[in-house]
């Protein structure tokens, strides 16, 4: 992939075309529906997309850096069980928080280790990684749903700082670091070279295995934060938990601008991505399209996204041809 | 004469049963650029592999500013100050020049413990180093992946000499390049020579090497087999050496 657009721009065009994609939905939406253009349901958009912006935050660092994890919705799965566990033992809710997240990290380890260090290819190792976790999932809750939690950890996640919602503030702390980490320091760098070729990384003296392991942990806690907003808002764990995130997120970031083949990351793509993800999926739902459409149309715009952009690469590349 | 850089004595390397190199003694003297020649399998990748820590030799000596020194990897190499651009750049496409450079050995300022990137003055520096080798590129902010290949010769040059590089190996270095770009990076190899390095030059083209070289050696099936002063020298008499028609080649492959 030749990478040829100016570095450094601050919005490029791509995410303006995302924003125009929102306005538009939300505009189509609004004439369709007279329940889509309300502020209630505003925050129920907003809402849903809490802990996809999270996951997604990790998948676009994983994503650009040439991986993908496509367990990480039974990452977070299997975090919010350990939470909703403890919140039933009436641990103290800061401390389950801490245990969720704590999980979320181990797992990512888990993950980090079998790719790398097992020199398994990121897709086909984290299949492997969803089955188990999937089983997993199933063995600890027994057949039943872990449901009826007690309150505390929603309380707790009540909080406000000066009127903003603790959501909102782990959201822009999350990004935030990241961005900083990616534009300013060397693990940024590292990272994106990883994602052009790992091999050429590590001739240019790259540590590319700690870059690789580092990725999938930070992934993994994400999704152990992601955890706690679950637990915090639905109080239960079902079965199916974070069945659909991992491609809602690879949808999202990719429709963001970052790259599937790794090598280039856009993470304000990656909020637009997930936002349009999310307007999409609400207004099918409320002009009366059956839920069960709302994967079709993912898997269609991941699909349509990269077919697009394969085409647009091919006739880049002609024309780079044409003019040398 | 002063002291040379690198001195290899008497370097074998075999293989199994096969013996790739066969007691190649060589000196390779700052200043100086120095081509390797010889047809496919003569031993030249081998050897530059050995000079670059790729490989350990299975016997000899290399000898760097007069002590004797063993490479477990290409990592001691670099850290004796020397470095190796292979044919296929180890470049980074997506990155700018000046990240390129810097790759892995950035200049960074640490806040609080967290190290963050000395961008400004990276640039900077990789903007003097590029005047310096006259590589008309003007921005050390363009993505490496738009650069042209006798550009990116260039950044990898660039690259070389940021890390102090006492002695740059350059395996194929005009191998695809068209008439223009090889006329360049010749330039720059003759300058890195001027600025005190020791290069190394590997090629095919005979008169690339009659070009920029000092001094040529001809490898042939893994046996240094000529050494010569480019003024004392044709491209004839190195084609009959390449291919084993010189008389002096006969000589010593009767011997063996």
């Amino acid at each position: 992939m030749i990478n040829v657009l100016p570095r450094g721009a601050v919005v490029e065009k791509r995410e303006l075309l995302l924003l125009a994609a929102c306005v538009l939905a939300i505009a189509l939406f609004a004439i369709a529906s007279p329940f889509f253009a309300t502020a209630d349901n505003a925050v129920t958009i907003l809402r849903n997309s809490v802990e996809l912006l999270l996951i997604s935050l990790g998948m676009s660092l994983l994503l650009a850096m040439g991986g993908v994890d496509v367990s990480i919705g039974t990452v977070m799965g299997l975090a919010a069980f350990v939470i909703g566990r403890l919140l039933t033992a009436a641990v103290d809710p800061s401390l389950a928080a801490l245990a969720g997240i704590l999980a979320g990290t181990a797992l990512g380890m888990v993950t980090g280790a079998v790719v790398v260090f097992g020199r398994i290819p990121a897709i086909v190792a984290t299949l492997g990684l969803l089955g188990v976790y999937k089983a997993a999932i199933y063995l600890a809750l027994g057949g039943a749903w872990l449901s009826g939690l007690p309150p505390t950890l929603t309380e707790m996640l009540q909080v406000r700082i000066v009127g903003v919602p603790i959501a909102v503030i782990v959201i822009a702390l999350s990004y935030g670091v990241i961005w900083l980490a990616m534009r300013r320091t060397p693990f940024g760098l590292h990272l994106l070279a990883v994602g052009n070729s790992e091999e050429k990384a590590r001739l240019q003296g790259v540590n590319t295995k700690l870059i690789q392991f580092s990725t999938f942990v930070i992934s993994g806690t994400l999704a152990g934060v992601a955890a706690v907003f679950y637990i915090g808002t639905y109080r239960n764990v079902e079965m199916t938990i974070g069945s659909t995130l991992a491609l809602d997120a690879i949808a999202a970031v990719v429709l963001g601008g970052t790259s599937i083949l790794g090598g280039k990351c856009s993470l304000l793509g990656t909020v637009l991505g997930v936002l349009l993800l999310r307007i999409l999926q609400n207004g099918l739902l409320l002009v009366g399209v059956p839920s069960l459409w709302q994967a079709v149309v993912t898997g269609a715009l991941l699909i349509g996204v990269l077919s697009i952009e394969g085409l647009s690469g091919r006739l880049q590349l002609k024309f780079a041809g044409a003019t040398q | 004469m002063t002291e040379p850089f690198l001195l290899a004595k008497g370097i074998t390397k075999r293989f199994g049963a096969l013996t790739a190199l066969s007691n190649v003694d060589l000196e390779i003297r700052r200043g100086e650029v120095l081509a390797l020649l010889g047809d496919n399998g003569a031993g030249k990748s081998t050897f530059i592999k050995v000079l670059a820590g790729a490989h350990a030799p299975s016997d000899g000596q290399l000898l760097v500013e007069g002590h004797p020194v063993s490479f477990n990897s290409p990592k001691d190499a670099a850290a004796a100050g020397i470095a190796t651009i292979f044919q296929e750049l180890a470049l980074s496409e997506n990155l700018s020049i000046a990240e390129n450079v810097f790759l892995g050995r950035e200049m960074k300022r640490s806040v609080f413990g967290v190290p963050f990137l000395k961008r400004a003055e990276m640039k900077k520096r990789v903007g003097d180093l590029l005047v310096e080798l006259d590589a008309h590129i003007s921005d050390p902010s363009a993505a490496v992946g738009s650069l042209s290949g006798g550009q990116r010769q260039a950044v990898a040059i660039c690259r070389a000499l940021n890390l102090n590089a006492k002695m740059v190996i350059m395996d194929e270095p005009t191998a695809a390049l068209a008439v223009a770009e090889t006329r360049k990076v010749l330039e720059l190899t003759r300058r890195l020579a001027t600025r005190g390095c020791a290069v190394v030059l590997i090629s095919h083209n005979i008169s690339d090497v009659f070009e920029v070289a000092d001094r040529m050696v001809v490898f042939r099936r893994g046996r240094k087999v000529a050494e010569r002063l480019r003024d004392q020298t044709t491209p004839e008499e190195i084609v009959a050496f390449i291919t084993g028609a010189h008389a002096d080649v006969r000589a010593l492959e009767k011997t063996r």
